[in-house]
């Protein structure tokens, strides 16, 4: 008897977890600004997971197989595009078998749609390092083109779930003027070091610059995905020098050796700035990390 | 009297019966003429919609283009809202409007060019060069290579991949290499393969020539090893790598733990088996081989990870596979009857989620058994029917691979074997190697290998040293069975 009470039990509860999870549309987020965006469209009626944690490179997320049970499960798989994630997603997406997710599909919800990429290689010659054909995909950092990215993600679950599609619509505007808001404290924040010059590890910062006004002055790896050789340091250091760049930014995911060597080689403050949410402490939404950088330029600038 | 008031009845009801018909027309007409006028109405309020919303739209593109316009000759409208400033800013700054243009111009160029191979596959060339030095000559090691020194071009592949239609997707591995014994280059198709992309149930059907699914590494091309020969255990219990002309059933078991089971059927197994069996006039379907794995994988942390599997083939009917097999003793020969082995592998890893592309660390085992049953003839002057036996051997290799920075990894790799047609000729060899990576499409590997063998073989231990160069032009993808 008891037995039997412990198994209605559980099939209850199972059947009850099915339904508050099929109520849900199920989304996978490649990194963990896009599963943050997510949420504050999607609300209680998504349930989302990111296959990144927040302290990855966004080209180098580990393909772990524990993706793929997820990945089969997804309505949607939101992703940066531009190629960002050609290391692990198209794998993942293979091992997922799950139709709904693969290229061109509903369930693909590519947020750099509408968004006009910078650095478009002329050419996709591997002399280049490990390019990005269609175009730099580091557009997240870019505040106002990451509202594209919030419209985009909010078109895709209302087509996945129309009956709930004023609430998203809701979400998305209420989570875009929070968006606006930040944006012209932000941007009053930087305006004053309009003009500043930067360089970082790699080149994950050309949107961000252009946004505010800052100038990116160039990578200290020597191509995409090409640590820096002796003659490149060299060269960078002489020419920082020589136009006066007074950052360094080193993305956490990458060595803190030779960032350091050329801001104290150069006289540059070296500052360590997160790439997504979750890429240093106190920064587990976009707004926070966004908070985060312009707060970290300042303080360098500041000095 | 009568007969004219019938007659004037008859007529009034004519002239009834014409009036109704004449009523009923012009009724009819009538109402055909309403309906076209309605509908000469609904034309005319449909054009004048249409009409209106293309003005509006023209007004739109108008007063857009009038925006542009004063923002490219800096005479900027009055914004007030700084966020769609930025907004307009970014997609009409002069600076922004050269660039757009330029790369409009270089798409319209790409697409000229792109356009008529615009339905090509995506394709990759591999290159694998390896120089050594075998410090025994080639009959001493039972080798195909000479001993001392030797540069050996082992592969050169050509692989073109692509959607074959909705459905479907399709690769191609062309290998040409030099034959290890003569040197002669040989052109072979190393995969050709079907596989399905929307089959329902979580399954996915390869078809055609490919690796099939077995133990860690036996599926893995030699140029993606981590180290710079394929473990003994495979190449003598499998015959390299594991390739088979059949079919190969994939299934993600549908929960939320990662597991997949495959399970395929072909003509042989091992790409340097006898290719294929040779099946005589008739192939009985226990002629064929069979086998199957299972595979799951845990996150033991954030940063350590387990992948275990166990595996097994089958061929019940084999004794065409190698023909006669003469043993060490040089007297004594098997003919292979059943084909089976069975394996357990796992493989450990240190991937730090934040560093990974310059600290990782990976320790895999395979642990082989093979249970090959033979025609056993032990003197050659009898047919080779007379008795049947069994030989039970362990296989294994053991590795562990360090990477301390974006370019180099070093580690060490341990082999033994039991060879399958004698368990008491044992081989152990021991691999340190240190591997040089310049970029993902360019590596050195150098590699030192002892290799002892019991006297049963007749083969005497040998060291070597090896400089491998490997390389990649092309389509190079980050594919699942390489993870």
């Amino acid at each position: 008897m008891k037995m039997k009470l412990f198994l209605a039990a559980l099939i209850a509860a199972l059947l009850g977890t099915t339904q508050v999870n099929a109520a849900k549309v199920r989304v996978v987020a490649t990194l963990t600004d896009l599963a943050d965006l997510t949420r504050n469209v999607g609300g209680e009626f998504v349930e989302v997971r990111s296959l990144a944690t927040g302290i990855e490179d966004t080209h180098g997320v580990p393909m772990k197989p524990s993706f793929v049970p997820l990945l089969n499960r997804a309505d949607l798989v939101v992703l940066v595009g531009f190629d960002c994630e050609h290391a692990f997603l198209p794998a993942l997406l293979e091992a997922s078998k799950n139709p709904k997710l693969q290229p061109g599909k509903p369930g693909y919800v590519d947020c750099s749609k509408g968004i006009s990429p910078l650095e478009v290689p002329k050419s996709t010659d591997h002399s280049e390092g490990d390019v990005h054909p269609f175009g730099n995909p580091h557009y997240m950092l870019d505040p106002v083109l990451a509202k594209t990215a919030v419209r985009n993600i909010c078109d895709a679950l209302v087509a996945v779930a129309p009956e709930h599609e004023a609430d998203f619509v809701k979400n998305r505007d209420v989570y875009l003027a929070k968006l606006d808001a930040k944006f012209v404290e932000w941007q009053a924040a930087l305006a004053p070091f309009k003009g500043t010059k930067f360089v970082s590890y790699h080149g994950h910062w050309h949107y961000f610059a252009q946004r505010f006004g800052l100038v990116y002055y160039g990578t200290i790896e020597l191509k995409p995905g090409v640590d820096p050789t002796a003659r490149h340091i060299e060269g960078l250091v002489s020419s920082m020098k020589a136009d006066h760049v007074p950052i360094v930014v080193r993305e956490p995911q990458f060595p803190e050796k030779v960032p350091a060597l050329i801001a104290k080689q150069t006289g540059a403050t070296l500052i360590k700035l997160p790439i997504m949410p979750g890429g240093v402490p106190d920064t587990e939404t976009y707004i926070a990390e966004m908070d985060y950088i312009v707060h970290s330029f300042v303080s360098a600038l500041q000095k | 009297m009568c007969a004219g008031v019938e007659k004037l009845k008859m007529k009034l009801k004519k002239i009834l019966g014409v009036s109704s018909a004449l009523c009923l027309c012009a009724t009819v007409a009538q109402a055909q003429e309403t309906n076209a006028v309605e509908q000469l109405q609904q034309q005319l309020r449909q054009m004048q919609a249409n009409f209106e919303k293309r003005e509006a739209e023209d007004r739109q593109q108008i007063e857009a283009l009038r925006k542009q316009v004063e923002l490219l000759a800096q005479k900027p409208a009055a914004v007030t809202n700084p966020v769609v400033a930025a907004e307009a800013t970014n997609s009409v700054s002069p600076g922004l409007f050269k660039e757009l243009s330029d790369k409009v111009d270089n798409v319209v160029e790409a697409q000229k060019k792109s356009l008529p191979g615009e339905f090509n596959p995506a394709i990759g060339l591999v290159g694998d060069f390896l120089s050594s030095y075998h410090s025994q000559s080639a009959d001493k090691m039972g080798s195909a290579r000479p001993g001392g020194f030797d540069f050996w071009a082992r592969s050169v592949e050509l692989m073109a991949s692509a959607s074959v239609d909705p459905f479907a997707k399709g690769w191609v591995v062309a290998n040409a290499s030099a034959d290890a014994a003569t040197g002669e280059s040989t052109f072979g198709i190393e995969e050709a393969a079907l596989q399905t992309t929307s089959l329902p149930g979580n399954l996915t059907l390869t078809a055609g020539r490919f690796f099939g699914e077995f133990g860690r590494l036996a599926y893995i091309h030699d140029h993606e090893l981590p180290f710079v020969n394929r473990p003994l255990a495979l190449d003598n219990y499998i015959g390299g790598e594991s390739r088979t002309d059949g079919g190969q059933l994939n299934w993600l078991v549908p929960v939320d733990h990662y597991i997949s089971v495959t399970a395929g059927v072909g003509d042989q197994f091992g790409g340097d088996s006898p290719n294929p069996n040779n099946p005589g006039n008739f192939r009985a379907f226990y002629g064929l081989n069979f086998w199957g794995r299972a595979s799951t994988f845990f996150n033991l942390t954030d940063n350590w990870q387990l992948e275990a599997g166990v595996s097994g083939m089958w061929n019940p009917k084999t004794q065409d596979r190698g023909g006669l097999l003469l043993q060490p003793n040089g007297v004594t020969t098997f003919t292979e009857k059943e084909r089976r082995l069975a394996g357990v592998d796992w493989k450990i890893s240190y991937v730090p989620l934040r560093e990974n592309q310059f600290n990782s660390f990976t320790w895999g085992t395979e642990v082989l058994f093979s249970d090959n049953r033979f025609f056993i003839n032990p003197d050659v002057t009898i047919p080779s029917t007379g008795y049947e036996g069994s030989v039970g051997s362990l296989g294994l290799y053991s590795y562990v691979n360090y990477k301390w920075s974006r370019q180099w990894s070093a580690g060490f790799l341990f082999d033994y074997l039991q060879s399958a047609q004698n368990h008491d000729d044992e081989t152990l060899a021991y691999s340190p190697f240190l591997t040089y990576a310049w970029t993902h499409w360019n590596q050195l590997r150098l590699q030192y290998t002892h290799t002892d063998r019991s006297a049963v073989s007749g083969l005497k231990p040998d060291d070597a040293i090896y400089l491998q160069w490997s390389w990649i032009i092309g389509a190079h993808a980050h594919g699942w069975t390489q993870r």
